[in-house]
């Protein structure tokens, strides 16, 4: 056996970049997938046919393929049309879509289970579809899946490793470029897997709160 | 400490049931201080109370779905609780000993993934090793007694509260049990199914079951039982025959409750 | 759309794909005896042996997929071990399936109404007939479900092992484009096959699951 940590020690702050950029990753790609996903979930069940089926059908491939399949299609995909981007653009992006795909069928699922008695109770008072929709549909579904968008935003976080492959600046590949010079893998790993570990910790305990505290003011 | 020495210490050729100084504690709330009780064979006792008095709890430890804290818990000259024993000789030792018993639940707790009759024949067959065909016509007589010989191959999801725990009934029954235990066997039934199962119970206790009812019916607890104890937090507040306690209670505790009780109904 | 490219690269899609489902198969079933080796493991009276497993599940769930993947394959040469990458690839989904089916496991069995054991233990059951005759059947239902989601997760995240060079759907997929430049061709065939395994599995589960609840009530 054969251990030697102090590489990591020096190089902090190349993990610590690392794993900001990480998070700035994770943030971005969730505004994106929430609030991407609710559109989309919105228009499959109300909009015009032809916008609806498309988007059914991307979900339902999104859903059904690897992330890293689809990052693949983005980074070759964009240079093949001629659209250079960033690769942290690119990663974003990806990740972003993904998670859209998710997020909009438990969009789907939750706006379905809410429909018809609050629709209506609403409309019996007076209110227009619309209104309906917008007022009462969306907030309470909104609040009824926060806990399993809540966990897509955990497993998000840990899939930014993914895009390491595509060399996006994350957490991964600032540990690999330090592995490159110092020939110190599993210590590096290792490393980057107990950063992981606290920032999940972090993320789980706040949505937790979260969570709870929004229970308390119903 | 063996179980031997304990039978010659606690057998009256009478004696089904003796509950010495019983106590029960969950956390920090007292549930039990102190319960003894007493029941002979072929005995009913009926234990009224309101949520809270403990009495759920003081039954639930006969069969020891609740461990307790102190006391003695003796069925038919064999000691229940044995706070020495433990691991897997505690664990033959409690199986053997429920098999004496039997319990009727306020929720039913039929296996709704068996039939009716599967229900039933379920433990005699694998914890008597009855034969399928023996077991099948000994559980089709039980279930006649409770009038569901039609029902043998529904399954639980397709009958009504009443005949749910005439099931129950005839489940626990069929272990050919020494006492049974009744936990509010018909609180959760809707008013007009709550007869055919104390319909049963009445049949059983003409038959000289040994039962033990906790129960918030005062008018069945009167009919049927030959003991009624009242518990209120935790102690055994008033006992006597039921002609006594329900229409000369002693305790002004026993008064006020009955009061509260008898307006309802 | 190069139509006669997907024809040309479908066959080498096909076997790569094979190695997708092998992979995926050997370590569900890798995944199972792991699961139900923690589930006793938690059970266990003995504090000792209930905490590893927790400690394991805790950290399994809490770090990324793709670098308990690297920690095995690159990690090894501090033990002076070197595992091949169909092994460490095999071994990675495997132990890390095992910690989320053990908890899938473990959902189901509590999810049992609690009644059903103290109604089984007053009759006289013991602890393991009660589990066998009276728990299992009725958590049986749920696990089949459960289940069969973290196979599809597995089948999802095989593809990271494309990045130890093993061999399979999306490790194919990459180097095809990367040599024809056509993505959006290769990701069609490559997806095709990818939703044939995936939705293939939930039709499966669907199925399976619908048999024995029919099963359990004739």
């Amino acid at each position: 056996m054969n251990f030697d940590f102090t590489p990591v020690w020096e190089n902090i702050p190349t993990l610590l970049t690392g794993t900001g950029y990480t998070l700035l990753i994770a943030l971005f790609a969730a505004i994106i997938s929430l609030v991407g996903g609710l559109a989309v979930s919105l228009t499959t069940l109300y909009g015009k046919k032809i916008f609806s089926y498309p988007l059914r059908f991307f979900i339902w491939l999104f859903m059904g393929t690897p992330l890293l399949l689809q990052l693949y299609l983005l980074y070759f995909g964009l240079g093949q049309v001629g659209i250079l981007i960033p690769a942290l653009l690119t990663g974003i992006l990806g990740l972003g879509i993904h998670y859209m795909a998710y997020n909009a069928d438990i969009f789907r699922a939750t706006i379905l289970s809410i429909e018809k008695g609050q629709t209506e109770a609403a409309r019996s008072l007076g209110f227009g579809r619309m209104q309906t929709l917008w007022f009462f549909i969306v907030p309470q579904a909104i609040f009824r899946a926060l806990p399993q968008l809540g966990n897509n935003m955990i497993i998000m976080l840990k899939d930014t490793s993914v895009l390491s492959v595509i060399g996006v600046t994350e957490l991964v590949l600032n540990a690999q470029f330090e592995i490159a010079n110092t020939f110190r893998p599993f210590e590096f790993y290792i490393s980057v897997a107990v950063i992981y570990y606290f920032l999940n910790l972090i993320l789980e305990t706040s949505l937790n709160l979260f969570e709870k505290k929004l229970e308390g003011r119903r | 400490m063996d179980v031997e020495s304990e039978v010659g210490k606690n057998t009256s050729a009478n004696l089904m049931l003796d509950i010495i100084n019983v106590k029960k504690a969950f956390g920090d709330l007292e549930v039990l201080k102190g319960i003894d009780l007493q029941v002979t064979r072929g005995q009913i006792v009926s234990i009224i109370g309101s949520s809270g008095s403990g009495k759920s709890t003081l039954l639930r430890s006969i069969n020891h779905l609740e461990t307790i804290d102190d006391g003695e818990i003796w069925l038919d000259g064999m000691r229940v609780n044995q706070p020495d024993m433990k691991g897997l000789e505690f664990e033959r030792h409690i199986n053997s000993v429920r098999q004496n018993m039997g319990m009727v639940f306020q929720q039913f707790n039929l296996f709704p993934h068996l039939s009716t009759m599967d229900n039933v024949r379920l433990a005699p067959m694998k914890l008597k090793g009855m034969e399928k065909r023996e077991a099948t016509q000994y559980c089709m007589e039980l279930l006649a007694k409770v009038g569901l010989e039609d029902k043998a191959e529904t399954f639980p999801a397709n009958l009504s509260g009443g005949q749910k725990q005439r099931v129950a009934i005839a489940r626990a029954l069929a272990m050919k049990p020494k006492v049974m235990l009744f936990d509010e066997a018909t609180s959760a039934l809707d008013p007009e199914l709550v007869d055919e199962v104390n319909l049963v119970m009445k049949q059983l206790a003409s038959e000289h079951m040994t039962m033990l009812i906790v129960t918030h019916e005062m008018n069945f607890a009167s009919e049927v039982s030959d003991h009624v104890l009242f518990m209120d937090q935790g102690v055994v507040c008033e006992e006597g025959p039921p002609n006594q306690l329900f229409s000369n209670p002693k305790e002004e505790r026993t008064r006020s409750f009955l009061k509260k009780h008898l307006q309802q109904n | 759309m190069d139509f006669d490219l997907m024809w040309q690269i479908t066959p080498l899609l096909l076997e790569a794909a094979w190695i997708t489902v092998t992979i995926s198969v050997l370590a569900f079933i890798l995944g199972l005896v792991v699961a139900i080796t923690l589930v006793i493991m938690r059970s266990s009276a003995f504090r000792i042996i209930r905490w590893p497993a927790r400690i394991y599940i805790s950290v399994i769930r809490g770090t990324p997929f793709f670098v308990q993947l690297l920690i095995f394959y690159y990690g090894g040469s501090a033990f002076g071990i070197n595992l091949e990458a169909y092994t460490a690839g095999l071994l990675a989904i495997g132990l890390n399936g095992g910690a989320y089916m053990s908890e899938a496991i473990r959902g189901s069995l509590i999810a049992v109404d609690k009644g059903q054991n103290e109604a089984s233990r007053s009759l006289g059951f013991s602890r393991m007939q009660t589990m066998i005759s009276v728990i299992l059947p009725q958590a049986a239902g749920l696990m089949i479900r459960s289940l069969g989601v973290l196979g599809v997760i597995i089948i999802k995240g095989s593809s990271l092992v494309s990045i130890i060079s093993v061999v399979e759907l999306t490790y194919q997929s990459q180097r095809i484009i990367s040599s024809t430049y056509k993505p959006f061709e290769v990701f069609a065939v490559s997806a095709a096959f990818y939703l044939i395994l995936i939705y293939g599995v939930i039709s499966f589960v669907d199925w399976l699951y619908n048999r024995y609840t029919r099963y359990l009530s004739h």
